[in-house]
């Protein structure tokens, strides 16, 4: 056999091994992350715009811990540290965990400055044709707040696709682990390495799309606010 | 009696922008507020409404006494179901057509059903000639165009009385007319009103009184024929110089 026909085997026997668990861990990680993450951020963002007191210095404070520390240093207190203080989970929830608020931190300040590019006389609008703050809120201004976040909440997703190999060092088996594993028992990290990246490429393409298709769809409707 | 304001006090930092301003306001006055940019007006209306918080003062409404500086949520809520505000800038909601735009409020402020509350957002449009319009959204209108849907969202809860400020002042010249054309058919339909504008011709011909504001005080307070024949105060006079008549 040639080196070609030996790499063009080692393609096509380890595709299926690094795609399967994307499918069953890299993508569902993503997604469930990315939906928690999501939520967090939207209560996150509300408490600090309604100036609610107590719960906005918290917000702050979650912000800033999760902006400002390695997630991968997340990752191993979670997985590694808290076990000795008597928490032990599992590797995939620890992985959720961390990927959800991780991403709930930067999502939050993504919809923070949405909700504040909304011109304020909508708010004031809305009080004076008689509906309360809350209604306000979520039937006009968070609309157009999600158009303008929109963008940046689409990068924030695939730059979570990307960052679950973390989870690799953690033990948890999803793409790169498994092109990791393959790579060191057949002695050829060049090419499962870039086949594992052609992967996270293919994914993080299909998004860009749909996130094109999206904005489109969104445009629509009029303008963004701001 | 409609409206009592007794002794309104607002300051913004250091700046005191309204002194002490008492006005009473019956059912079916159409007053205009008039006075240079910084006299206090639109503070003055936005302090009625709750939009600014007053330091000091209170009000008697539709036969209900209000703190202007501590009045509780829920009344504030009440008070906003029985008026209607006119920006400015319009303010339409963004991303509503002009229909929903009348329609909000009545649903999720006043609890309406939505067969009925697009009944009355129809009505409205019609009245204010944007009925053709209902699809659209705020930016494919004109500005006055925008402006004539929001007095009909102003319009829409059926309120007691309705604040405009500066309805026209946003507006390019060949638009005012359309929207001061819709104001005035409100006010001879009886609707209570409280106006600020820079609009003399309004002044002088649609309202029942005019009152002059200068430096956070009310400094003459009289029905436009005297008002604009016969000033009494310097600063009317002054006022009415500058603004050409």
């Amino acid at each position: 056999m040639t080196r070609a026909e030996r790499v063009w085997q080692l393609l096509t026997t380890s595709f299926s091994q690094i795609l399967i668990p994307g499918l069953e861990v890299t993508i569902p990680l993503t997604v469930i992350s990315f939906v928690f993450g999501l939520i967090i951020a939207l209560l996150t963002a509300l408490v600090q715009v309604a100036h609610i007191k107590g719960l906005r210095s918290l917000a702050r404070f979650y912000v800033w811990i999760f902006r400002g520390t390695p997630m991968l240093v997340q990752l191993y207190i979670v997985f590694y540290g808290l076990p000795k203080m008597g928490l032990i989970l599992d590797a995939i929830p620890s992985a959720l965990i961390v990927f959800s608020l991780n991403t709930g931190a930067y999502a939050s300040e993504t919809m923070r400055a949405a909700i504040e590019a909304v011109p304020k006389g909508q708010m004031e609008a809305g009080l004076c044709a008689g509906m309360s703050y809350t209604d306000v809120m979520f039937r006009l201004i968070l609309p157009q707040a999600l158009r303008t976040a929109f963008p940046p909440l689409s990068n924030t997703l695939i730059g979570l696709v990307k960052d679950t190999s973390l989870a690799a060092n953690i033990t948890v088996t999803e793409m790169f682990l498994a092109a990791q594993r393959i790579a060191a028992r057949t002695y050829e990290p060049f090419v499962l390495y870039c086949e594992v990246g052609v992967l996270y490429l293919l994914i993080c393409t299909v998004l860009t799309r749909l996130q094109r298709i999206c904005e489109k769809k969104l445009e629509r409707r009029g303008p963004r606010a701001a | 009696m409609l409206l009592e304001i007794n002794h309104i006090q607002k300051s913004f930092d250091n700046l005191a922008v309204l002194k002490d301003v008492s006005l009473k306001v019956n059912s079916g006055d159409v007053i205009t507020i008039l006075g240079r940019s910084g006299s206090g007006k639109t503070t003055l209306l936005r302090c009625l409404n709750f939009l600014e918080r007053a330091d000091k003062g209170d009000m008697l409404f539709d036969g209900t006494h209000y703190d202007l500086h501590a009045a509780p949520k829920s009344q504030i809520a009440a008070l906003r179901k029985k008026t209607g505000f006119v920006f400015q800038d319009y303010n339409l909601f963004i991303n509503k057509t002009a229909l929903k735009n009348v329609t909000e409020g009545l649903i999720a402020g006043h609890g309406m059903k939505r067969a009925e509350a697009e009944d009355i957002g129809m009505e409205m449009l019609r009245r204010v000639g944007m009925a053709e319009k209902r699809d659209s959204y705020p930016h494919e209108l004109s500005g006055g165009q925008q402006q004539r849907v929001a007095i009909a969202r102003a319009m829409a809860a059926n309120p007691r009385i309705i604040f405009f400020d500066e309805p026209t002042s946003a507006l390019d010249p060949q638009l005012v007319g359309e929207v001061l054309a819709v104001m005035r058919s409100l006010a001879e339909g009886g609707m209570t009103m409280m106006v600020v504008t820079h609009e003399m011709n309004f002044a002088r011909n649609v309202s029942t009184r005019t009152v002059l504001m200068h430096e956070g005080e009310i400094a003459e307070e009289a029905p436009p024929s005297e008002f604009f024949t016969h000033p009494r105060s310097e600063a009317a006079r002054r006022f009415l110089s500058l603004e050409g008549k």
